[in-house]
């Protein structure tokens, strides 16, 4: 039998759950591209993993936006958002099914592989080693967006997975990162990672 | 690498167009709604009907292909990512339904898209600016101001945004990023300020 986990009601502002559930829903098509582009059952893995995260959110953020309805104004006024979160879903639908061919060994063929590398050049996963100028450092003091054009929108810390982190987070090592940015600056970026690259230029 | 039979290349680049299409829907859509705009709304729509066709113009390519039974699961994969890609589309589309239904988005919706640092903008190429008459490989927009050109309105004519094409005056570019590179490319776009050499 197939257990999926009660969902109680929990008072949550509905605001906090739709960003959640945009972020992560557009994180895990990346992921799932990347996971595709670079055959990795652990990225699919972890698509499938949020994949149950949105749905849970998309439960709790029904049930806040029925509460917050009073009258016929509120409920044309929400319902939009209500579209919106279950377009999120969708999108997360979608991500997963990408995880399910890599999981499933229905296999992506490499010409595929190519092609979509052309797209994706724009995004990297790489883990952050201990030797890295990196490790310590707070996202805000880093500056990467301005100094390299890369900008990270997820870290995946051990089992967690901050998605989005805000300025005040600091790189661990061993800390996966992902990342977004132009071709050039992915480089540098990975360098950085690994330890390779010793000094953040401006 | 060994050159890729024929049927196959052309497979593989309706599938990266499918997959560009249904991207550029989803960052319209959330932007139709964030102006609460009618245009971009009908523009997402617009694109649900391209895609359609693509779409299907990629399965009967995928279909017609001949491929081997050994091969079978790799042309599986192809046809699962297909449906993807119009799964998004669609999702994209509901976003953009609305607008279009006269909704006014709720305030809840402005202030989540704009919490997400990304923006969509549209700047219009202008006959001084740096830009015209160079191709997107020269111009290198994304290094420049890190901002990524998702799409190119030329007239009634909406153009991928590949390496080669070369910007006219006049064209409306669409494309996403940082807030403060949304400024860089403004000034580019106007002739404000100019490429460096």
């Amino acid at each position: 039998m197939v257990r999926l986990e009660k969902i109680e009601y929990k008072p949550m502002p509905v605001r906090d759950l739709l960003v959640e559930m945009k972020d992560i829903s557009e994180l895990m098509i990346d992921l799932a591209y990347s996971a595709a582009l670079f055959h990795s059952r652990e990225l699919a893995e972890d698509v499938l993993e949020l994949e149950e995260h949105v749905d849970t959110l998309a439960y709790l953020l029904d049930m806040n936006a029925m509460l917050a309805a009073r009258d016929a104004e509120d409920a044309e006024a929400l319902v939009g958002v209500s579209v919106v979160a279950a377009a999120a879903n969708k999108i997360s639908d979608a991500a997963a099914d990408i995880a399910a061919i890599v999981l499933q060994e229905i296999g992506i063929h490499p010409i595929v592989r190519e092609a979509f590398q052309k797209v994706e050049e724009r995004l990297a996963r790489t883990e952050v080693k201990p030797i890295s100028i990196l490790v310590g450092q707070r996202l805000g003091e880093l500056e990467l967006a301005t100094k390299i054009g890369v900008d990270i929108i997820a870290i995946r810390r051990e089992k967690k997975w901050i998605i989005n982190p805000k300025e005040d987070e600091a790189v661990h090592k061993e800390d996966v990162l992902v990342a977004r940015g132009a071709p050039l600056g992915i480089e540098e970026f990975k360098g950085l990672a690994d330890g390779t690259v010793r000094k953040l230029e401006d | 690498m060994a050159s890729p039979k024929r049927p196959f290349k052309k497979i593989v680049d309706k599938l990266v167009e499918l997959k560009d299409t249904s991207e550029l829907m989803m960052d319209l859509a959330y932007s139709s709604l964030l102006l609460n705009s009618h245009e971009l709304a009908e523009e997402v729509q617009e694109l649900e009907e391209h895609i359609d066709e693509l779409h299907t113009e990629f399965e009967l390519l995928v279909l017609s292909s001949g491929f081997k039974r050994k091969e079978s699961k790799d042309f599986l994969g192809l046809i699962r990512l297909g449906v993807v890609t119009e799964k998004i589309a669609d999702a994209a589309a509901e976003i953009a339904g609305v607008v279009l239904r006269g909704l006014e988005p709720h305030p809840v919706l402005k202030l989540v898209i704009e919490e997400a640092e990304e923006t969509v903008t549209r700047v219009q190429v202008t006959r001084k600016s740096s830009l015209v008459n160079k191709t997107l490989r020269e111009i290198q927009i994304p290094e420049e101001t890190g901002m990524w050109v998702l799409s190119i309105r030329r007239g009634k004519k909406r153009i991928r945004p590949k390496p080669g094409v070369v910007i006219k005056a006049g064209d409306i570019l669409i494309a996403s990023g940082y807030a403060e590179g949304e400024e860089d490319l403004m000034k580019l776009a106007s002739g404000e300020t100019v490429l460096p050499a």
